[in-house]
């Protein structure tokens, strides 16, 4: 403590700006962790919390996937006497032109024995709408809450117009729920209406999504689930209502294992900016250790003077990173949450941040644990060091050939092992290990890397300024220790941003190779702006008025739900196969295309996605159990193709089993072939015609649906964005950090030089020429393992995210872009230090040391 | 009385016994009373909410049978918004009735679960439970007092029932209800008084009743008109396919 006080409080108020750019990285790398966790958790929270207030006093929910079943299933679970109240459901999601609006419909009738509808200008009871036999008898009649009525000026009878399947219709506000409870579902963008206008309105048919259920006071929730079970058959599902968000969480768990290693990955570069802030230290403060050597200090103090100064740092940057987090989550959260609903259809809006105590906790073990370790090394060298050889100066920061040797060794052996491991990766756990093994390897050998590429350019630099040139070159190739860990952490920042960007290429590569081929037709009619809005289907009957139209070739209806397959949410799609194969030939991952596409036709067999094989471990030949209203839907793997439909995975079917099997005809999107020689705008108009006024119908064209779903893919790339920023500050923070600490260190090499002539351009040229080394160096470096670490996350994203094979696609327009921008930033962040040492007295440099 | 008050009387307090004389048989004879094959009238209803806002509709009821073995269709008539929805209420003697609902606007019925029978009936302070008929001997009864003009007797249902039980007065001049106090486990649910009672046909009929729900404190009042016993009707006008014509 003492030792705190007198030896490192004084170094750390002088060396203000390099304690800052030292936590910096602490900071950033926590704030990610912290953010990106966060900003997941809330939208999950949100969720959670959307179907907590929306189940009310539900203790289960029957649910056959997202597809809905008969409503005659409502009368069956009545029977049962342990069921006290069954309440019928329906969930949609429709834009209002500012955030999207969940409508909830209800059976008015008996749904108050769930849910308790509080609303504005009633009696204590809180079950007065204005007139509830006009709520009932009126198929426009809305609850919206206070909230949405607020945000949009409405009141009791005030008027909202949606888009249905009825077509434009006027809704009539006629009850506004008080906030709170069910009005703060979805952020309190939420209406209710009947449930038997919410089927006309939906095109849902005589359909209920899901049925909610309160048990009899004392019926043990395992018993009537049991026999629930069994009176529905195992087509149906019969969940607490928790068990949706764990389905949504199985749904986003690819996005958060995404922001997971991306947390991880900022800290590990926050880890290599802490420990080169201290190996600098010690190199600077070496003549201090030396007198408290001297005086009797222990190595034991000393090592324990670093460490603590570490953790200090590393405290300090947490607390402020879990902030900094917090702050971000805020940012992200409401985009994720958009993102998530545009992506998979799922309804949540997150309303407030959702702080988990448990990772703030973590957090900050995860800073402190960081900081500490990136101290060890440099702690362990100040407890070593000489007291005799403490006031030679320069020696200290040169790597030993021992020390060099030792490391490369080490990196020989971790890449070996890298390599190795590739060999086995048949065990998801090895490609881990050799991603690893690969960064320590390209760590260990930044040092020996640096050391070479430094006295590469050094005639590059000499050739350019003769004297300059070669003292930054020199610099460099003297004092390795003190630029090594800065290099190390641009280094793998840029990785990082090559891995990103090149996995983004890749899959908009493979994704427009997959467009080119599955969605060749020339229109999509569908009920939404968006492919991925299931609230509202088209009745079958539409195609035959489509095929009607002249100048329509073809009409393809699909039809597309989500039913929960090997545990998850698996997106089920019935086609009518032998058509689309005719149009559309998905080269087969396994299986013989002719042969697949023919089974399926004649029924007999699944065609799956290849993401879904690989996540869910199937294989050709293997039995699928499909849920269905009808009973399971038992069908053979017949072949495995690339198809981008959905980030879990879809099943191919035959469109006549699903009608049979799920009893619905209803369609989702029409695909559209015009006849040769047909103008596409007027078949167009002439669909808009005869349909557009009649129900909710969209035409959109090929090309809109691609730019839709590029625009998906954008948004999910949008994210890494954060990544690749935070990546390349930590690059200028390190960049800034070494050359402070570089000037500092040479203020009488450079005092020296001014005091026999040397101009102060001089001093800054050769100042900027070093930055611009390092940031050659990290470059070179960076891009160099941005090529090996997107080998990697190619692997690990076909493998454990998204599970489709997407071909390496190196982002040279990403390194283009990237040489400007870090050399760039490394010549900004030389200006300071340059200016610095120009500026500082001659007499003070010369007496330094 | 018209039927629907005494539709409502006897899901509230289907039985009396133990009187002096057997209660059973005062029952019988209020329901003696109060027969008829068939009955119309066209009812209006005000609903007056706890910060004295009234809403007002109209319907038409017409029922064929009686005491557990009748049906009846009442369509609402007024306001233009709510006209045509309709309730068809097939009664049974030993088990709850039917019910179904029909919305015109929808153009779809709905059958009323028994789960929802203690709702409120279409925004009145009447619950779809109060508008069925119930078979005397599905009650336990028992005479609380009498004061020399009227009984005050208490009815427990023997059936699932929103209520535990209910306190009514019967007037023993006439045997016609007077009042009627509804509880539940929580306590009193809703009151019941029938007014300006009128003979017609021979039938004692109150032409007003009034409810009031203790909880909401919201209160309904029915008004009978063109009230007629005894009218020419049939069984097919008392059908699902019957509910779904329109006016």
């Amino acid at each position: 403590m003492i030792l705190l006080r007198l030896i490192s409080w004084p170094y750390a108020r002088k060396h203000v700006l390099r304690c800052l750019l030292t936590t910096a990285g602490i900071v950033l790398g926590v704030g990610v962790f912290v953010g990106m966790r966060t900003a997941n958790k809330s939208v999950l929270a949100a969720f959670n919390q959307t179907i907590d207030r929306i189940a009310g006093a539900a203790q289960l929910q029957i649910t056959a996937g997202d597809a809905g079943f008969d409503e005659d299933v409502l009368d069956k679970i009545r029977e049962l006497p342990e069921v006290r109240a069954a309440a019928p459901v329906i969930e949609a999601t429709v834009g209002t032109g500012q955030n999207n609006l969940l409508i909830l419909g209800v059976d008015m009738l008996g749904d108050r024995s769930i849910r308790n509808y509080d609303l504005e200008g009633t009696d204590e009871a809180g079950i007065g709408i204005d007139d509830p036999l006009v709520f009932l008898a009126q198929p426009d009649s809305l609850m919206v809450t206070k909230k949405f009525a607020d945000e949009r000026g409405l009141a009791v009878n005030s008027k909202l117009p949606m888009r249905t399947m009825q077509g434009d219709q006027v809704f009539t506000v006629r009850g506004i729920m008080k906030p709170g409870g069910l009005a703060s579902a979805f952020g309190g963008d939420l209406a209710i209406m009947d449930i038997y206008a919410a089927q006309k309105m939906f095109g849902r048919g005589r359909k209920f999504d899901r049925i909610d259920i309160a048990l009899e006071e004392g019926t043990p929730l395992e018993n009537a689930t049991a026999k629930l079970q069994a009176l529905l058959g195992s087509g149906f599902q019969v969940e607490p209502p928790s068990s949706r968000g764990q389905q949504f969480e199985s749904t986003s768990r690819m996005y958060a294992l995404a922001s997971n290693i991306t947390s991880v990955f900022a800290l590990f570069i926050g880890m290599f900016i802490i420990y080169n802030t201290f190996a600098i230290a010690v190199t600077e403060r070496r003549a201090e250790i030396g007198i408290l050597r001297a005086l009797g200090a222990t190595r034991g103090q000393i090592r324990t003077l670093f460490l603590a100064e570490s953790a200090i740092a590393g405290l300090a940057g947490t607390c402020v990173g879990v902030l900094f987090g917090i702050a971000m989550a805020r940012a992200m959260s409401g985009y994720i949450g958009g993102m998530l609903t545009e992506i998979y259809g799922v309804a949540q809006s997150p309303g407030d941040l959702t702080l988990d105590p448990w990772l703030i906790g973590t957090a900050v073990a995860m800073g402190l644990v960081t900081s500490l370790v990136a101290a060890v090394i440099p702690a362990r060298s100040a407890s070593r060091v000489d007291p005799v050889k403490a006031l030679q100066k320069g020696g200290f920061q040169s790597l030993s050939e021992g020390e060099n040797r030792a490391r490369r060794r080490w990196a020989i052996v971790f890449g070996t092992a890298s390599v190795a491991a590739f060999a086995f990766n048949r065990l998801w756990i090895m490609t881990y290990v050799g991603y690893v093994l690969a960064i320590l390897a390209a760590v260990l050998l930044s040092p020996a890397l640096s050391f070479w590429l430094s006295r590469a350019l050094r005639p590059l630099l000499a050739g350019l300024r003769p004297v300059e040139g070669a003292l930054a070159a020199d610099s460099l190739i003297q004092a390795p220790r003190r630029t090594s860990g800065t290099i190390a952490a641009l280094m793998l920042s840029l990785a990082l941003v090559i891995s990103l960007g090149g996995l983004a290429r890749s899959s908009y590569d493979s994704l427009a190779e997959w467009m080119r081929i599955a969605l060749n037709p020339d229109f999509f009619v569908t009920t939404a702006e968006t492919l991925s809005s299931r609230s509202f289907v088209f009745p079958a009957s539409l195609g035959d008025g489509l095929r009607a139209i002249d100048g329509v070739a073809e009409v393809q209806p699909v039809r597309s739900v989500r039913v929960m397959v090997k545990n998850a949410p698996i997106m089920v799609i019935a086609i009518d196969v032998s058509k689309v194969a005719k149009r559309v030939h998905l080269p087969p991952v396994e299986g013989d295309s002719d042969a697949m596409y023919r089974l399926a036709a004649e029924e007999k067999g699944v065609v799956v996605s290849a993401n879904f094989a690989r996540l869910h471990d199937a294989h050709m030949g293997e039995v699928l159990e499909i849920p269905a209203p009808d009973g399971i839907l038992r069908l053979p793997i017949v072949g495995v193709v690339d198809d981008f439909s959905d980030q879990q995975g879809t099943l191919l079917i035959n469109r006549g089993l699903f009608i049979r099997y799920w009893h619905d005809d209803s369609v989702n999107v029409f695909r559209i072939y015009i006849a040769p020689g047909a103008d596409a705008a007027q078949v167009r108009q002439r669909i808009l015609q005869a349909f557009g006024g009649q129900q909710r119908l969209f035409v959109l064209t090929n090309r809109e649906v691609r730019d839709f779903i590029t625009r998906l893919t954008d948004q999910w790339f949008g994210l890494t964005n954060v990544q690749t920023a935070v990546a390349v500050l930590v690059a200028i923070l390190g960049i800034v950090n070494a050359l402070t600490v570089s000037i500092t260190d040479r203020r009488r090499e450079l005092g020296v030089l001014q005091a026999v002539g040397g101009l102060r351009n001089q001093i800054r040229h050769t100042i900027w020429m070093e930055a611009i080394a390092i940031g050659i160096i990290g470059v070179t470096l960076g891009l160099a393992l941005g090529a090996v670490q997107l080998f990697y996350s190619i692997e690990i994203a076909r493998r454990d995210l998204v599970g489709i094979s997407i071909g390496y696609a190196y982002p040279f327009q990403t390194a283009l872009i990237l040489i400007p921008v870090i050399l760039g930033s490394a010549l900004l962040a030389a200006l300071g230090p340059a200016e610095s040492a120009v500026r500082g007295s001659l007499i003070e440099a010369l007496e330094y040391e | 009385m018209s039927k629907f008050v005494s539709l409502v009387t006897l899901a509230l307090a289907p039985a009396l016994s133990a009187l002096g004389q057997d209660p059973r048989q005062i029952i019988l004879e209020v329901q003696k009373r109060q027969h008829s094959d068939s009955q119309r009238y066209e009812g209006t209803l005000e609903v007056t909410s706890q910060g004295n806002q009234v809403a007002t509709k109209r319907w038409v009821y017409q029922r064929i049978g009686s005491f557990g073995n009748s049906k009846a269709i009442l369509r609402f008539t007024a306001p233009a918004e709510v006209k045509g929805v309709g309730l068809l209420i097939v009664n049974h003697p030993d088990r709850a009735s039917d019910q179904w609902m029909w919305r015109p606007a929808i153009g779809r019925d709905q059958r009323i679960a028994l789960q929802d029978r203690s709702t409120r009936f279409f925004g009145t302070d009447f619950s779809f439970e109060d508008l069925e008929e119930r078979d005397v001997d599905q009650y336990n009864y028992k005479l609380l007092a009498d004061d020399g003009a009227m009984w005050k007797l208490e009815s427990r249902p023997r059936k699932s029932s929103q209520y535990e039980y209910s306190y009514f007065w019967v007037k023993k001049d006439n045997y016609t209800f007077v009042k009627i106090e509804a509880y539940n486990k929580k306590g009193l649910v809703r009151t019941i008084d029938y007014k300006n009672y009128e003979q017609i046909k021979g039938i004692w009929t109150a032409r007003l009743t009034e409810v009031y729900d203790v909880t909401r404190k919201s209160r309904t009042v029915l008004k009978y008109e063109k009230l007629e016993y005894n009218l020419p009707m049939k069984d097919d006008d008392f059908t699902l396919q019957a509910l779904r014509r329109d006016l």
